[in-house]
């Protein structure tokens, strides 16, 4: 059985058997999407602005939770006080193993909105509680994640930095997550459409449209029926 | 008419109806007047102390006194009098049915025109005659309006019946209606609007007379004087026996009656006066006719007697019904429909996938009530079609979920294949009520722009038509056929391969390096990418795991070919491969497909 919790923005934990991991815990509009006092055993920054990376380096040290994420998101978490026995810097395609949970980066970018062109973000595989979980984090491109399998695709849609919420679906469609769970809109419609479009063309697909606050729980029931449910 | 018809004193009751009926037929308003005449016919005699009685036959008019004093008429004089007639329906009633579309049978009659099509318009005016007696004298006038043309009479129960083409009337006449009995008159037209302003279907104007009937119940009677010669003539037939005549002369040129003759002689001895003739001989005298009674008395003296006599010139009564009824125009709207279609966007990067909303919107633009709508809308291929459950749909601008038609054709959402969708509401009035003019219908769905080609046109073309209640030839509104394009933007399309020839660690070994990226503005589809691998050397090994190529053996070695689903602008792979075998490596350079 699987948790996932979304907070807004970008930022979700995936909890089961005891072992969080909290993804991006930004900065957004000036506020921390994620208390300073969030106790996680693993924090991910897939990238270093501030949107992605926001408290992380704060969260990380108050839980002592390990933190992992691009090169120069660890940089900026050593920077802002992570110990570095804390520190992973996470590498292409090179999966990270920890019991319970298995995390695969991938190179991924989202473009810069202040200096212009790329920057480097990871997508992750995430494969905790018997299910693979894509994490798109900020990225503006798919790379490899069109070939990649997952049971639960969380995908941005919100436009400017990352995807829109055509190329949202447009992945949804080409990977055939059981679920796809869109993030960081920045308008009411977007969620609705995404849920609109991929209940439409999702060719199996079902949007899970969440909330902040809410928990998702997926779990395999009788070993192979896959089950969600909202809360 | 004998000469002692002509001779009699006429009263003559002419009452006449006017109605107004509104537009489908209904009585609106009835006035009903009279005039009673009476008519001394006499050439030569005038008569006076005319009275006219009415007793209780008055009650459905407004005149109040029983009695009519006519006074004095002259030779071939009239004396009249008017009154008002109490009364809720006239003796002849006129239905007309304006139908719009004659070659749509239903059982109520289509009641608007269709803008800017043939509006095959069938007219039929029934005339009923109400009453137990003839109608004749009938002439119905029908204005035909400007709009209708190639205009005919199909059928006339009755009479004669032509357009005046001069006047744009139709008139109808020569005909009577026996009691209770009906006729009618259809009329055929062509009728075309192409504005939206309402039209009139042209007024009806029905004359009639109902002879020998009447409105109200009048009966009346009259007495009256004239020229009448009468006396007592006494004669002795022998001493002190006399006979006593009474005469009396018909001096006019009138039948007169004489009601009543009475003669008293008074005693020779004084007392009360002894009746000695008392007739009521009802007699009718024709002019100059005498009538005398006598009686024989003894008198030593000439007798002396008085008479009492009551005449009156005989009356006749005619009567008739004149009526006149005026049919307002009945009122046609006009039922029309605009539309407008929108994809947002309105164009989609070329060999993407691309959600795309579809907004059409359909706007009663008539004067007319629409009771459906329908929209028949064409996809394209390239477009994944929505699916039934996902459309929107508003009217009055607010969301409907209520029952309503939607259909794909083919009922799948294969891109490949153009669709059809049909969206259709109907039964409006039983449900939320007919859509009123500048009210609208409006659906939004969404399909899927699907690796559109920029060198291909994308035509959705839209037919819309509305009806009304009950259902006549539908109001259409389309586009051309090659309307409404998805537009397509063109994307560049650039993937660039670059390939390197290392030496590896171990003897033999050669480390291909290959990499494939998307330098286009556009995401790239089915990449396919082959690099050979010359005869004399064998493939290891492709790191990263995740891209193993298909290998192929082929006459001069073999084939690496990688095939990805989809490159994003800006996508970069890149592929360590790890060959072995003896000799050069010769180079050629990867070859890349992709749509």
């Amino acid at each position: 059985m699987l948790n996932i919790t979304y907070f807004g923005h970008t930022s979700f934990a995936l909890e089961t058997k005891g072992t969080t991991i909290l993804l991006n815990p930004g900065i957004w509009d000036g506020n921390p999407v994620v208390p300073d006092d969030f106790e996680a055993r693993m924090v991910i920054a897939t990238n270093h602005a501030d949107d992605a990376i926001g408290n992380a380096a704060t969260i990380s040290v108050n839980s002592k939770a390990w933190f992992l994420g691009s090169k120069d998101a660890a940089d900026k978490a050593s920077e802002q006080g992570v110990k570095p026995w804390l520190l992973h810097v996470l590498e292409t395609e090179v999966p990270y193993e920890v019991p319970d949970v298995t995390i695969t980066p991938y190179s991924l970018s989202r473009i810069d909105e202040e200096a212009g062109g790329h920057i480097e973000n990871l997508g992750l595989i995430i494969e905790m509680g018997g299910m693979r979980i894509g994490y798109l984090g900020d990225s503006s491109i798919r790379g490899l994640f069109e070939q990649l399998e997952m049971d639960i695709l969380i995908v941005p849609i919100g436009g400017e930095a990352t995807f829109e919420v055509k190329d949202a679906v447009s992945l949804c469609i080409d990977t055939k997550p059981r679920i796809g769970i869109p993030m960081r809109w920045t308008s009411e419609d977007q969620p609705k459409k995404f849920s609109k479009y991929i209940e439409q063309f999702g060719q199996g697909t079902k949007p899970v449209l969440m909330e902040p606050n809410q928990v998702l729980v997926v779990q395999w029931a009788a070993g192979n029926e896959f089950r969600y449910e909202l809360n | 008419m004998s000469e002692n018809t002509k001779k009699n004193v006429i009263i003559d009751l002419e009452e006449s109806e006017k109605i107004l009926l509104d537009g489908v037929s209904k009585l609106e308003k009835i006035d009903v007047s009279g005039k009673l005449s009476v008519i001394n016919v006499s050439e030569r005699s005038r008569i006076w102390n005319v009275k006219v009685h009415l007793g209780d036959t008055r009650d459905s008019t407004d005149i109040t006194d029983e009695l009519l004093s006519g006074g004095e008429i002259d030779v071939s004089g009239t004396w009249e009098s008017a009154y008002g007639v109490e009364t809720e329906a006239p003796i002849v009633t006129l239905t007309e049915v304006f139908d719009t579309c004659g070659d749509v049978e239903t059982e109520e009659a289509h009641w608007a025109y269709v803008s800017s099509k043939d509006n095959p318009v069938k007219i039929t005016i029934t005339i009923k005659n109400e009453t137990d007696g003839e109608i004749d004298s009938i002439i119905l006038n029908k204005t035909i309006p400007p709009e209708l043309s190639n205009i005919q009479i199909i059928s006339s129960k009755s009479g004669t019946a032509e357009f005046d083409e001069g006047t744009k009337q139709i008139v109808w006449k020569d005909f009577v209606i026996y009691p209770q009995e009906e006729t009618n008159i259809v009329i055929g037209a062509t009728g075309q609007v192409h504005d939206a302003e309402v039209k009139n279907a042209g007024e009806i104007v029905l004359t009639y007379k109902g002879e020998d009937q009447q409105r109200s119940v009048l009966n009346p009677d009259l007495t009256a004087l004239t020229e009448f010669l009468m006396g007592i003539e006494t004669a002795e037939t022998e001493p002190n026996q006399w006979e006593c005549t009474l005469e009396c002369s018909n001096e006019s040129d009138m039948i007169v009656r004489l009601d009543k003759a009475e003669v008293y002689l008074a005693p020779e001895g004084g007392g009360e006066k002894q009746k000695m003739i008392d007739a009521a001989p009802s007699i009718e005298l024709s002019p100059d006719q005498e009538w005398s009674a006598s009686f024989d008395v003894s008198s030593k003296e000439t007798p002396k007697c008085t008479q009492e006599i009551l005449y009156t010139p005989v009356r006749i009564i005619t009567k008739r019904v004149l009526g006149t009824i005026e049919k307002t125009s009945q009122v046609v709207p006009v039922y029309k429909i605009e539309y407008t279609k929108e994809f947002d966007p309105p164009s989609v990067n070329s060999f993407d996938k691309t959600p795309v909303e579809v907004t059409i919107e359909v706007t009663n633009a008539g004067t007319a009530k629409l009771n459906e709508v329908t929209i028949e809308d064409n996809l394209p291929d390239d477009v994944m079609p929505p699916t039934s459950e996902h459309i929107t749909v508003w009217i009055r601008g607010e969301e409907f979920t209520g029952t309503y038609d939607f259909a794909i054709d083919p009922e799948d959402q294969d891109p490949e294949k153009a669709h059809k969708i049909s969206f259709k509401i109907e039964n409006l009035k039983d449900t939320i009520g007919e859509l009123e003019p500048g009210e609208t219908v409006k659906i939004n769905y969404a399909v899927m722009a699907w690796r559109n080609r920029p060198e291909k046109e994308y035509p959705s073309p839209i037919k819309c038509t509305a009806n009304i209640h009950p259902a006549g030839i539908p109001a259409e509104v389309a586009s051309p056929e090659d309307g409404h394009k998805l537009g397509v933007i063109y994307k560049k399309r650039a993937i660039s391969t670059k390939k390197a020839i290392n030496k590896g660690a171990g003897a033999g070994e050669y480390i291909i390096v290959l990499v494939v990226s998307n330098k286009g503005e556009v995401t790239a589809e089915n990449i396919e990418m082959t690099d050979w691998i010359p005869s004399g050397f064998e493939y290891i090994t492709t790191d990263p795991e995740d891209d193993q190529p298909e290998v192929v053996g082929v006459s001069d070695g073999t084939n690496m070919i990688w095939k990805w689903a989809r490159m994003n602008p800006g996508d970069k792979k890149k592929m360590r491969v790890t060959v072995q075998g003896e000799g050069e490596y010769e180079r050629r350079e990867p070859e890349v497909t992709s749509i």
